[in-house]
């Protein structure tokens, strides 16, 4: 292999084209040309490098450095520096990221860490033994979904399976989530030409989630949804994966002589940014984008025999192959190499295809899905081809890795690409952005579109209250979720002990799922589990973005809580979403969250151990008007279960037990449901993590005694809906008494006692004569006994003066709940 | 696998026969029906199979036989050309991934008709067609169809005035 | 029994779990027969094809849920292919009275490939179609066993239990009403979906439409079981989605059929 005859003279970038020599104006039309979407900046500093080494650089360099340069790879906006402002105090930022997450990470310096923000997911040790770890990723898939439900969808979970499949040796997938943000399924507003209605949207992500998810046989168990018809032209998808794989198989190694081998599906023209294919059938922007569907077979294939080679030590590294394909899978392992200069030399002749007329650079970069990459040293080759023939799956080797420092790419004796490493990977010139921040410019109180469409089970409820609390439960943003669900196979791998759906009739809305991942360590008597959880609000984030971010690491935390897993041991995924960064306001927005995300982390002690952002959603709506997302954050939370048989669900169980609320109730009802329904503001909530923390101490101790028999987390529409979701969950009534609610300040009308979003409040049933015990575990913690739980099937609230201000049947609350999503989505 | 082929290319659809209910069918027909298309009566979905290669008619006979149709539930057929027309309100409407389309289906089929013993094809491309019933226009049938059952993006579709 | 109708065992039966590329409950299954004292062993189907393996060795057969293929076709049609070509001898397995089990995905095989219902001449006389929901669903149902039925696998269980269902093809259906008449005469009918209170009601009891709510079939002699609930899913009480309310549950009752099979193969 490295006896290669001399090779050719490269291909310039084009036919006759100097690129070293072109005006600024002409390399600027270039890069639009080909879709690189360089900035100025950028081609010059390309210009510079190959003026130095005294030669033009070849159409497969440009496109390898485009590639590697992107936003998406480089994630360039949270990298870069930042300028930010907000009225008062100005800051720089060299990396936002670096100067907020990775450095609360850092700071808090958890042993639970194992290997966070380098690898393809962060991964955290797991179970008592000390055996095990688990890798976790969260990512989004966007811009596909939104030409492309299904296909997006798939190929969306599709990547963040490999991502964890590519942790370390290799993770084994136990648990994935979707979380999806959208309009309203019944939107019937005007849309642009190619925007999907989005009620086919929630379709068809969900049947690509579905489809995929269960083909591979990993249970779909946990997400969201959010609806916001500001979501109606840049849906959100996004896709995470949990694997388990051994503590052993945490680190990557190459070295110089190992073999380049790639496994899994051929490849194709697919996901390539190709307005230069000159094939005349290219119309459009949508065929541009070259949406593909999955093929789970093909994945599944990769999975079962890596995880063999695996334990069999048939490979030192292992990564996915997605954006940018081969040149990126390829060039992070070669930046493995440890102390040598790390290298590559790959032979695309060699690679499998789907069809033959593909040019070399697009074979290079082309993201055709179901492929990864490993490092093999020779001489267990043989074996691992063995095992990936069985399944029926390809193994190649496409080239080898070398110490020379340089990326070596040829066709057929013709050399695509010879970079330099250090260029390319940290060549890229840094770009300042600014970001501004203004409190005063924001309303207050801003009045969220109101969810009117349906809105109304027009049923006549005794009070103002009780139909406040029907609509709530009928919203779509809190509505049961039991259409999607369903869909998932969510119990595969047997280890689900704590199901999304549960209560008397497997229907209430769970906090969590626990996973006992057995089928990944095959240790039957290990009750060691995990559990995860979301924080997902926009409507807060349309407010104060810091306090989003706040009020999502505090929720994911106490639905961890509630199902019983030990938060003190948790870990942090963010995954950000946003509009365009170049908009100063924008960027200030996300400038917020970010340090929402750092105090976050420094509050709860909980680290952030790997996360993605998606920035540029936005688009031209029908009239030509760029509409961007609502700035988003998903923080999704992963805990241990020390010992699953101990886990708590949601359903009471019992007439004539405690309820104990948790936390101290605000008027803050800024961006919350009621606020949305009623077009009332308030302040944001705002989570005190010392306080929070504290009270999460005491009731993870009150679990840990047996003395919860069910609790539950409040968040959307507050004491109310939570209520309401353990009632009719358990089939089991409850008398509440407000004025037993410790709030502040002391005087708060019912409606927002009930109401309320206040953040770090759980609600708990509790037998009776446990009740001393309980409030022993929460000394010193915000907490009240509010209420009993009744046989008859009413919920019933008697207001600050005495009198009775809500009283629903079950029945009928549940109904209201349940009948939305079906009806929206027959 | 080459995106040109050499051989001949066999149609086979395959369909549930009458008597079962098709819950594809009806998820497609109240699809329609909500997508402006309000008089359609009923919908059937069949699966179309484009086999090409070397292969002769009783090879694709017997791989529609053994492989692509249930003995018990469903029928199917070689098709050669235009569909029969006969008379109003008959639809039939056809969706192929489009072919830069990785099909993973064709794929296990062109796989496992070489396991029965049978030519490998050279390619095998997947379909869909609605058998629609219902007093329409092309155009209505037409916006309907792009909004519901597919998707020009990833897909192509024909309308015709057939049924048989 | 006769001692030949057995391969020797020395305490632990082996077990073969059939895999094929898509099977995706074949480690969780494997779990459970190694639980209750079997000896499972993960065997591709390809292992068949190449005479690598004898079907024979085996005490026990298990085709796991999953997609099989990725039910590209239809739902277990390619494995069922394959195994009428590799796995011939699986018959005479059955015949000799040796357990055999097809959980989902293998139910479907075991039904597309002629095992089941059983017949001597081996043909195909029911299928499976599309849940009447349209959709792939998963959710726990309550199933009355057949008390009639001679099914080994199901022996001594509760004549009511519960197990998850989670499939997209799971409507069973019969080539003719007169099939029907015959299975009920056979005591075939092994596992019908039932109301909680033991009804034969329709969705979403039944969960996919199947006729005569039927959810597992037998042959007549009892050692071959199919089954579109997954009692792999089942094996300790936490897999019950109300464990936490319920305090009086030893262990999962799909743990019992896996016990049965190993304990029939010990005696």
């Amino acid at each position: 292999m490295t006896d290669l005859a001399p090779l050719r003279q490269a291909q310039p970038v084009e036919e006759g084209l100097r690129f070293t020599t072109l005006p600024p104006k002409d390399l600027r039309n270039l890069s639009a040309k080909f879709g690189w979407s360089l900035s100025d900046v950028e081609l010059e500093d390309i210009r510079a490098h190959f003026k130095k080494v005294g030669r033009e650089p070849t159409r497969g360099e440009a496109e390898t450095i485009a590639q590697t340069w992107s936003e998406h790879c480089k994630h360039k906006t949270f990298n870069g520096p930042i300028r930010y402002s907000d009225g008062k105090k100005s800051r720089l930022f060299k990396s936002l990221f670096a100067e907020t997450i990775v450095k609360a990470t850092k700071d808090l310096s958890k042993p639970w860490c194992l290997s966070v923000f380098k690898d393809n997911a962060g991964i955290v040790a797991f179970g008592k033994s000390g055996r095990w770890a688990l890798a976790v990723k969260v990512e989004t898939h966007n811009h596909p979904c939104a030409i492309e439900p299904y296909g997006g969808a798939e190929t969306g979970i599709g990547g963040v399976i490999r991502d964890v499949l590519g942790a370390g040796l290799g993770a084994k997938p136990v648990l994935n989530t979707d979380t999806f943000c959208l309009a309203y399924p019944d939107y019937a507003g005007p849309l642009p030409e190619g925007s999907l209605q989005p009620g086919r949207t929630l379709r068809g992500v969900v049947a690509g989630v579905r489809d995929y998810g269960n083909r591979m046989g990993i249970p779909t168990a946990g997400g969201g949804l959010w609806f916001d018809d500001d979501y109606r032209l840049n849906p959100l998808v996004f896709c995470g994966t949990v694997g388990v794989l051994p503590a052993w198989a945490v680190r990557k190694s190459v070295k110089p002589g190992d073999l380049v081998v790639a496994v899994g599906g051929p490849t194709g023209r697919d996901g390539l940014h190709g307005a230069t294919f000159s094939s005349a059938a290219m119309a459009g922007r949508s065929d541009r984008a070259a949406v593909q569907i999955g093929h789970p077979l093909n994945e599944k294939r990769v999975l079962d025999a890596l995880l063999v080679a695996r334990d069999r030590k048939l490979y030192r590294a292992v990564t996915d192959c997605g954006a940018g394909g081969f040149s990126s899978a390829v060039g992070e392992l070669a930046k493995e190499c440890g102390a040598c200069a790390g290298g590559a030399l790959v032979e695309l002749e060699k690679a499998p295809l789907k069809c033959s007329d593909l040019e070399p650079w697009e074979i290079w970069l082309s993201e055709s899905q179901e492929r990864m990459v490993l490092a093999v040293p020779a001489k267990g080759f043989a074996e691992l081809e063995r095992l990936f023939r069985a399944e029926g799956t390809n193994c190649t080797v496409i080239g080898e890795f070398t110490g020379s420092g340089r990326l070596v790419v040829t066709h057929k004796g013709v050399k695509v690409a010879d970079l330099d490493m250090g260029f390319l990977h940290d060549g890229m010139p840094k770009v300042e952005r600014r970001a501004v921040w203004s409190d005063g410019a924001r309303p207050k109180t801003r009045p969220p579109a109101a969810y009117a469409r349906g809105a109304g089970a027009g049923h006549a409820d005794r009070g103002r209250l009780s139909g406040i609390l029907t609509r709530m439960l009928a919203h779509p943003n809190v509505c049961s979720r039991e259409w999607v669900i369903r869909q998932y196979d969510h119990e595969v791998q047997a280890g689900t002990v704590i199901k999304p759906l549960q209560g008397l009739r497997h229907d209430g809305p769970g906090d969590a799922c626990v996973i006992w991942p057995v089928a990944a360590t095959s240790e039957w008597n290990d009750r060691s589990g995990f559990a995860v959880g979301h924080g997902l609000n926009p409507s807060y984030g349309k407010l104060d973005p810091y306090w989003m971010a706040m009020c999502c690491a505090d929720e994911a935390l106490r639905n961890l809580l509630c199902v019983g897993a030990d938060v003190s041991k948790a870990s942090f995924l963010d995954n950000f979403c946003w509009a365009s960064p170049e908009a100063p306001e924008q960027l200030g927005g996300l400038v917020r969250a970010a340090l929402g995300c750092h105090d976050a982390a420094k509050g709860y002690g909980v680290p952030f151990i790997s996360g993605k952002d998606s920035l540029y959603n936005q688009s031209r709506d029908e009239k030509g008007r760029e509409l961007g997302i609502p700035g988003t954050l998903l923080i999704t939370a992963v805990a241990p279960v020390p010992d699953i048989t101990q886990a708590v669900t949601l359903d009471f169980k019992g007439p004539g037990n405690s309820l104990i609320l948790v936390g101290v109730t605000k008027g803050e009802t800024g961006g919350s449901l009621l606020g949305q329904m009623e077009g009332e503001g308030g302040e944001v909530p705002k989570p005190d993590p010392k306080a929070a923390g504290k009270a999460f101490r005491g009731v993870a101790a009150a679990i840990a005694k047996k003395l919860v028999l069910s609790s539950h987390d409040l968040s959307e529409g507050g004491l109310g809906t939570a209520l309401a979701e353990m009632a009719f969950s358990g089939e089991f009534g409850a008398s509440l008494e407000l004025d037993q609610a410790l709030t502040s300040p002391p005087m708060l009308s019912d409606e927002t006692i009930l109401f309320s979003e206040s953040p770090s409040r759980v609600l708990l049933e509790v037998s009776p004569k446990d009740d001393l015990a309980v409030m022993r575990c929460l000394k010193g913690v915000p907490a009240r006994r509010i209420g009993s739980t009744t046989a008859n099937p009413v919920i019933k609230v008697s207001g600050l003066d005495g009198s009775i201000v809500l009283e629903s049947h079950l029945v009928d609350i549940k109904a209201a709940w349940q009948r939305t999503l079906p009806e929206l989505l027959k | 696998m080459s995106l040109i082929a050499t051989g001949t290319t066999y149609l086979v659809e395959v369909r549930l026969r009458a008597e079962f209910a098709d819950a594809a069918g009806l998820a497609a027909l109240a699809q329609l029906q909500h997508a402006g298309f309000a008089a359609a009566r009923s919908v059937r979905v069949s699966s179309l199979y484009a086999v090409c290669g070397l292969l002769n008619q009783s090879h694709v006979q017997q791989a529609a036989k053994e492989l692509l149709s249930d003995g018990v539930t469903q029928e199917f057929k070689l098709l050669s050309g235009a569909p029969v027309l006969d008379g109003m309100n008959h639809w039939r409407v056809e969706v192929w991934l489009k072919s830069t389309m990785t099909d993973a289906v064709g794929e296990s089929v062109r796989r496992a008709m070489a396991e029965l013993g049978l030519p490998e094809p050279e390619r095998v491309r997947c379909g869909t067609a609605y058998r629609v019933l219902g007093r329409t226009t092309r155009n209505v049938l037409e916006r309907a169809v792009r909004r519901t059952l597919v998707n020009p993006v990833i897909q192509t579709f024909t309308v015709t005035e057939a049924y048989d | 029994m006769t001692p030949a109708r057995q391969p020797r065992t020395s305490g632990r039966p082996k077990v073969l779990v059939l895999r094929a590329p898509g099977t995706n409950c074949d480690v969780e299954t494997a779990l459970a027969f190694k639980a209750v004292g079997g000896e499972p062993e993960l065997v591709s189907i390809a292992d068949f094809k190449s005479a690598k393996v004898r079907l024979m060795e085996f005490a026990v057969i298990a085709i796991p849920g999953g997609f099989s293929y990725g039910d590209d076709v239809a739902a277990g049609k390619i494995l069922a292919n394959q195994v009428k070509l590799y796995m011939r001898e699986i018959r005479n397995f059955v015949r000799l009275g040796r357990p055999v089990i097809g959980i989902c995905n293998g139910f479907q095989a075991l039904v597309k490939s002629g095992l089941l219902p059983f017949s001597a001449a081996g043909e195909q006389t029911a299928s499976f179609t599309g849940n009447d929901s349209g959709r792939f669903e998963a959710r726990w149902v309550h199933i009355r066993l057949n008390t009639q039925s001679m099914c080994l696998w199901t022996q001594g269980l509760p004549e009511m239990i519960e197990l998850p269902v989670a499939h997209g093809e799971g409507k069973l259906v019969l080539k003719s009403p007169r099939h029907l008449e015959e299975l009920k005469k056979n005591k075939s009918i092994a596992l019908q979906y039932v109301s909680d209170d033991g009804k034969l009601l329709g969705y979403p009891h039944n969960p996919n439409g199947s006729v005569f709510n039927i959810a597992g079939l037998t042959n007549p002699e009892g050692n071959c079981l199919g089954l579109m609930p997954h009692p792999e899913r089942f094996t300790t009480r936490h897999h019950h989605p109300n464990w936490t309310r319920q305090t009086f549950m030893k262990e999962g009752v799909g743990l019992e059929m896996f016990r049965n099979a190993v304990r029939y193969c010990q005696s």
